[in-house]
């Protein structure tokens, strides 16, 4: 069949290439004209990363054949600071600080200018709505609008150009200023080259043929149809790894790719490097891989149990760590107590859902240098263990580390660099992977899951007396981060209150899960979540407001935390001041409310997400006339 | 991912007929194709390879809307940011524009289109218990003999289930027509995980029209989706405020009624409640849209739910 012959104009230039059917217009844009400042980040139109203008609408690139575009004029990210002086709204998002990790920046810049360019005068209100087909993780959204109605102001005349400078030092001090970053020209103009932007001539396109089983011994894997493909320049198994295979933070039990067995859904096993992508893709459905499925635990407490499936040898009793921490005698301190209360708490598994997907470009460079270059938040530790997998001196192994479109921690673990090395020492040729987001989500480590028995024993007056924790964390099929996580969280577990009597076992699990990990906060969130609901239950049934219970037992300067840790200044008092204040906070025990609280419905609290602006916009617009 | 070795965009009916002729049960329509891309992703369809995709949002038929006073006929090929774009459609069409703005987010409205959101016969569809309040039938064509012949059928009847159809192989849906209701309120209430690009777990339409005064209830059109396979008018709700005034005490009466409805296969006990507010919502909404006057909705009744 024939390829289209496909006509457009783009950023105000004609152009007339064949394009192939199936190609989305953002394909064609990213890899054929490389214009990849506009990104993909989901590729089911739900992030906005490739949002371009078509004919003037703006449409999302990555739902769009480009068929469809066919003889239209199409305006990329790249249009808006073309000469490259920066459009207003670029500048007002360097202006607020509204780029972060950057990757959902051209997407948002794109759907900003929409809004504008629609309705030039809309409000915060309708700038939301209209921006709602875009997502960002980093910002909160709240600089974005800020950015937006900075520009809008400075378009309508009604605040000076030169409110989208950056704020002048007060004697040589910056605090409280906005402060431009000086990274934020390259992402609000599409020109920072994020992993999956770089390409190299001769670069080959990875695909990774991954488990559907969540525990099953690898009887055998059989590449030889596959490698018969025209266009497939090299296949690796685990039996590829020259060198010591395992990777990990605290304990190397991951190999690079699975060894003799697979231990959860969407687990590496093999990955082919191909001319393109289909390619790729065809040659991974021709590995014929025979598995004989193990009986398999999803639940941390069952795999506790005795004859539970275990997942490592090393580890029969399927623990990947145990942190406890004494001090006092926590059954004296219960005993000693007025009110002793037990709740058990649980938090789920969470995907950082970064924007930006992993991705990564692999070369051996002419002194034989293995160089990847990926969004790698740990790239110093993953050289020291890539050297030993591979077998070579560390000056053999270099890690570049490209920008970050957002990690949170999940970007912290070598799931995919050690593929990338073998393929392109084996076929010494530049090697590319980039994970769709359906990759990412199945194979990347998650929050740890937790379930947590909480026993508290207070005094009438609100002093806690013994504190007692138990919490089981579902580590998934690999260590990762777990023990550093239940270490944080175990430190952290009886919070910055003075608890003479503390008892905190934190557990990390092995099971067939997804394997959990490092994620903002490591661990702290999931011992917070209990000890802090927990408080506001206690105040409760002690008649104390929560904050007035946080007051009685906060840790004071020169304090000495659970772990010995001596506190030189403690700030948990002003911090509880400053948010009281700032939450409008109604004082008294959460049951001396009546049927409506007090502190709600105020202007400065955002009421719930309603749609239906720009009604009310085109309304008042109506009353004016 | 999707595949194709060909990608069809005919400018014409006939175009597409042979098209379709020439590629019988080798390709598959798109119109929006809104759907069909994150269709063909890991976790649902996974790769899929169509021989020919046979784009029908160029041909002219399918993209002609035309307003008259008793009924409105829009092309399948319409982009639902119409219902939004153009006030001479939203006049005719008052719950429409309400929908549109809960419908994924503008650049896909852009893009997708009423036809493809009836074809796809989602449960969930938003446009859907729109049309159906608003009588809607659809045109369906096909060419057999070197002849385009059409047929209509209502459009509840059309949709027989979670993405099933009437619709016959080899046949199009080029067109519906549904009552012109200017001077009605209208109303579309919503419920799913977010505000933008989000998939009904509920959402009720809902037309009303007052006489002049502002104080009974003319004509009224509930419909609902999301509690079971397929969309449904709400015909016994109807029936009891059709000809009654507008009141607080009759709207809760009537919000209590289509509780026996809720069929969907998971969360009933929630949905059951949603449906309540949302009718008496939905009413309000529609009422005060339509011109009710102030002191027929108890300030209380709208407080628990304006």
């Amino acid at each position: 069949m024939p390829d289209l012959q496909f006509q457009a104009t783009i950023n105000g230039r004609k152009i007339s290439r064949s394009a192939k059917p199936h190609q989305r217009l953002l394909d064609f844009i990213r890899d054929d004209l490389n214009l990849t400042g506009n990104k993909e980040g989901c590729g089911a139109g739900e992030c906005g990363t490739c949002s371009v203008f078509v004919d003037g609408t703006l449409m999302k690139s990555c739902l769009l054949p480009v068929a469809k575009a066919q003889g239209t004029t199409i305006e990329t990210v790249e249009a808006l600071a073309k000469t490259g002086e920066l459009s207003v709204l670029q500048k007002a998002f360097h202006k607020t600080g509204a780029s972060q990790c950057g990757y959902c920046i051209p997407g948002m810049v794109m759907a900003a200018t929409a809004a504008l360019r629609t309705n030039p005068f809309a409000d915060r209100e309708e700038i939301k709505e209209r921006l709602g087909g875009n997502i960002c993780r980093c910002t909160g959204y709240q600089k974005i609008f800020d950015a937006v109605e900075l520009a809008r102001d400075v378009q309508n005349g009604t605040l000076p150009a030169s409110a989208l400078m950056e704020d002048e030092a007060e004697s040589g001090d910056f605090i409280g200023k906005n402060v431009r970053r000086i990274d934020t020209p390259s992402k609000v103009s599409g020109r920072l080259k994020y992993a999956a932007d770089m390409t190299m001539p001769g670069m080959l396109h990875v695909q990774v043929l991954r488990s559907p089983y969540a525990h099953a011994r690898i009887v055998s894997i059989d590449t030889s149809a596959a490698e018969a493909i025209e266009g497939v320049a090299g296949i690796i198994t685990s039996a590829d790894v020259p060198g010591e295979d395992g990777f990990g933070v605290f304990v190397n039990d991951q190999p690079v790719m699975a060894q003799d067995k697979v231990r959860y859904v969407g687990e590496a096993v093999a990955a082919v490097a191909a001319e393109d992508l289909l390619i790729a893709k065809r040659a991974l459905s021709s590995i014929n891989v025979i598995y004989a499925p193990l009986p398999s635990v999803f639940d941390p407490e069952e795999a506790l149990c005795p004859g539970a499936p275990v997942l490592h040898d090393y580890a029969p009793d399927n623990v990947t760590k145990h942190i406890p921490i004494r001090v006092g005698d926590t059954e004296k301190g219960f005993a000693e107590s007025d009110l002793v209360i037990e709740e058990t708490y649980s938090t789920q598994p969470i995907e950082h859902a970064y924007l930006e997907p992993e991705a990564g470009l692999t070369y051996v460079d002419h002194d034989g240098v293995v160089t990847i270059v990926s969004p790698d938040q740990n790239i110093t530790h993953h050289r020291h263990m890539l050297a030993r997998i591979i077998a070579k001196p560390i000056s053999k192994v270099r890690f570049i580390m490209s920008p970050v479109g957002g990690g949170f921690g999940g970007k912290e673990d070598m799931i995919y660099q050690g593929m990338l090395a073998l393929l392109a020492m084996k076929t010494q040729r530049p090697v590319r992977l980039v994970f769709t987001r359906e990759d990412s989500i199945i194979s990347t480590a998650k929050r740890h899951p937790s379930r947590t028995v909480l026993r508290m024993g207070l005094m009438r007056d609100g002093r806690i007396r013994a504190l007692r924790m138990k919490m089981i964390c579902d580590g998934g099929a690999y260590g990762l981060s777990t023990e550093g996580v239940m270490r944080k969280a175990a430190i952290l577990a009886a919070g910055p209150y003075v608890i003479p009597n503390v008892r905190v076992d934190t557990f990390g699990i092995y099971t067939n899960n997804t394997p959990s990990g490092a994620f903002r906060s490591f661990g702290a969130l999931q011992t917070a979540f209990a000890t802090e609901s927990h408080l506001d239950i206690c105040a409760e049934r002690l008649g104390l407001d929560p904050f007035q219970i946080r007051r009685i037992n906060a840790m004071r300067d020169g304090a000495l935390t659970h772990t010995k840790a001596k506190l030189g200044s403690v700030s948990l008092m002003r911090a509880l001041d400053a948010l009281e204040k700032a939450s409008g906070w109604e004082t008294g025990a959460p049951t001396s409310r009546g049927e409506i609280r007090g502190d709600l419905d105020r202007p400065d609290i955002r009421p719930p997400c309603a749609l239906g602006a720009r009604f009310a916009a085109a309304e008042k617009r109506e009353a004016a006339e | 991912m999707l595949t194709c070795d060909d990608y069809i965009t005919p400018a014409s009916l006939d175009e597409a007929f042979d098209a379709m002729a020439a590629h019988r049960s080798h390709y598959r329509i798109v119109a929006g194709a809104t759907d069909t891309l994150p269709w063909a992703r890991e976790g649902r369809a996974g790769d899929v390879h169509i021989p020919v995709l046979i784009d029908v949002t160029k041909i002219h038929e399918l993209l002609h809307i035309s307003v008259g006073d008793k009924r409105v006929r829009l092309g399948a090929a319409t982009p639902i940011q119409r219902f939004l774009d153009d006030t001479n459609l939203a006049r005719s069409l008052p719950a429409m524009p309400r929908c549109a703005v809960w419908f994924a987010d503008d650049q896909i409205r852009a893009q997708a289109t009423i036809g493809g959101n009836i074809v796809n016969a989602s449960p969930a569809a938003d446009a859907t218990p729109c049309l159906i309040a608003h009588e809607a039938e659809v045109e369906l064509a096909k060419k057999s003999g070197g002849k385009i012949t059409r047929r209509r059928m209502k459009l509840d009847q059309f949709v027989t289930g979670p993405n099933r159809t009437e619709l016959e192989e080899g046949e199009l849906l080029v067109g519906v027509e549904c009552d012109a209701l200017p001077g009605c309120g209208g109303s579309f209430e919503k419920v799913g995980h977010r505000r933008s690009l989000v998939i009904s777990l509920v959402c009720l339409a809902t037309l009303v029209k007052l006489d002049g005064k502002g104080r009974y209830i003319e004509d009224v059109r509930l419909s609902i989706a999301g509690i079971g396979p397929k969309p449904l008018r709400l015909n016994e709700i109807e029936n009891f405020l059709r000809r009654g005034p507008v009141s607080a005490e009759r709207f809760n009466q009537a919000a209590d009624m289509p509780v026996s409805l809720v069929a969907s296969r998971t969360r009933q006990e929630y949905r059951r409640e949603v449906v309540r507010g949302f009718v008496l919502r939905g009413l309000i909404n529609a009422a005060r849209a339509a011109g009710a006057k102030p002191d027929t909705l108890t300030p209380e009744l709208e407080a628990a739910y304006a």
